[in-house]
């Protein structure tokens, strides 16, 4: 396949993503330790460091590897390769600062590479892009200073949400979007920054919650989410991915706000809410797109990509229940049942990608 | 696979050949999105200037495949087929078909 000049062969992106998944795998076998499920670890601190395994391992690297395709740079593709190689280090069980200096150096390149794309088109949409690389960065530093991740949770959360926010504004361009929108769009976005620098500083973490449900409604009446839904196929199916991802984004705020703060009982509602509800709905959403985009496979549409969905949100729905009931067990078993939804989604992509070939 | 047609394609083929070229999360095909900057038909090559909307987009690489496929099927053999991915100007939502516009609620 014809890669662009000065652009990494797609031979050798393919391990930068397995990379990747690998922290995943980890992130979610410490998740599941965590919630009392004896399952074996890669190393006992992936227990401890199931966020910074999913966030910043995971996500940090295809993340990096999606802007890095994007930019068609060949530098672009370290950051990826050095959050892949920091989750490798967590994961294998060597020193987490080794592990946070890695990351923190791959957040360092995604921003570069994003601010790339900010002097290439000075938006709105470019500079949330980077207001996510840069949380990431900033939440990876305070880390490895000593901050524990609880502290900069949001932070890392907004890697993530501003990140989509970013690429939602950037679709929402084919409607007409009004200029008052775009103003309250900023403000969102102005919320959710001080709201993770509140809950850094342990005070006033309400601002937080009201960022996440100020966005979720906003992408909920803006995105362009709420047409395609009247589409066919793939294009419906990413619908129905965002506006479910929305509601469990809608659900966290409320969930930090009517508990106070992110802190405890709440802290486990709202992070899966936020981090499994709404960031993996996008992910299960986009995989058919970006998969290809990244590795040049096929992944032909089919039914079976809503299982994993479904999956996702009975197992939340499960998860939630137990933690407002205080039910440890009940909440073991949405854990569970979350796992499940991550490893369907993962079978679903990997046949997916079989079927694609054999056509 | 099917055979190669025997004469070169005129513009309107060439469009028509593009409209099979989804952008799949909006559900619309590059033409109607604006997404095609230029086209030259010469005797033994085709050559089309796409853009993406904007480059964080990481679909610019697979759409510029999907396309050079598309116009491959639509050219006699031995066509040179060239598809570039341009940034200059940048994209804006007053490139879309009328089509489109209606679509997306704009008129």
């Amino acid at each position: 396949m014809p890669g662009r000049v000065g652009d990494l062969p797609v031979a050798l992106r393919v391990p930068l993503l397995i990379l990747g998944f690998l922290s995943l795998l980890s992130g979610i076998l410490g998740g599941l330790a965590r919630l009392g499920w004896a399952v074996p670890l890669p190393s006992a601190q992936a227990l401890a460091l199931h966020g910074p395994l999913m966030i910043c391992g995971f996500f940090g690297t295809v993340i990096g590897l999606e802007r890095a395709v994007a930019l068609g740079r060949r530098w672009a593709y370290a950051a990826p390769l050095m959050s892949g190689a920091g989750g490798g280090v967590l994961l294998l069980g060597g020193p987490w600062q080794a592990g946070a200096i890695l990351l923190s150096g791959g957040s360092a390149l995604l921003l570069t590479a994003t601010l790339r794309v900010v002097r290439r088109q000075r938006e709105l949409f470019t500079v949330t892009l980077a207001l996510g690389a840069a949380s990431c960065l900033l939440g990876n530093l305070l880390w490895l200073g000593g901050a524990p991740p609880s502290q900069v949770v949001a932070l890392w959360g907004n890697f993530l949400v501003l990140t989509i926010a970013g690429e939602r504004l950037e679709l929402s361009r084919f409607l007409p979007l009004s200029q008052r929108a775009r103003q309250v769009f900023l403000l969102v976005v102005l919320l959710l920054l001080s709201g993770s620098v509140a809950v850094v500083l342990q005070r006033a973490e309400l601002l937080y919650g009201l960022g996440l449900l100020a966005l979720a409604l906003w992408l909920l009446r803006q995105d362009i989410a709420r047409r395609t839904v009247r589409e066919h196929g793939l294009t419906r199916f990413i619908a129905v991915c965002l506006l479910s991802g929305y509601g469990w984004l809608a659900l966290s705020g409320v969930i930090l706000l009517a508990s106070g703060g992110l802190h405890a009982p709440g802290y486990d509602a709202v992070l899966h809410a936020l981090l499994l509800g709404f960031v993996f709905a996008m992910v299960f959403g986009h995989a058919p797109i970006i998969f290809p985009a990244v590795v040049h496979v096929r992944m032909p549409w089919h039914w079976t990509f809503y299982l994993p969905l479904l999956v996702l949100h009975a197992s939340l729905l499960l998860r939630l229940a137990g933690d407002v009931l205080a039910d440890t067990r009940l909440v073991a078993l949405g854990g569970v049942a979350n796992a499940l939804a991550l490893l369907l989604f993962i079978l679903s992509t990997i046949s997916s990608v079989i079927r694609g070939a054999r056509e | 696979m099917t055979e190669s047609p025997p004469t070169m394609p005129d513009e309107a083929t060439v469009l028509a050949a593009l409209r099979t070229v989804n952008d799949p999360e909006v559900g619309m095909n590059v033409v109607d999105l604006g997404l095609v900057y230029g086209l030259t038909i010469e005797p033994g090559r085709v050559a089309v200037d796409l853009t993406m909307t904007t480059p964080a987009c990481p679909l610019g690489e697979m759409i510029t495949d999907d396309a050079r496929r598309a116009l491959t099927a639509v050219t006699p053999q031995g066509t040179t087929v060239e598809v570039r991915l341009v940034w200059e100007p940048a994209w804006s939502p007053q490139r879309m078909s009328v089509e489109a516009r209606r679509r997306f609620g704009w008129e």
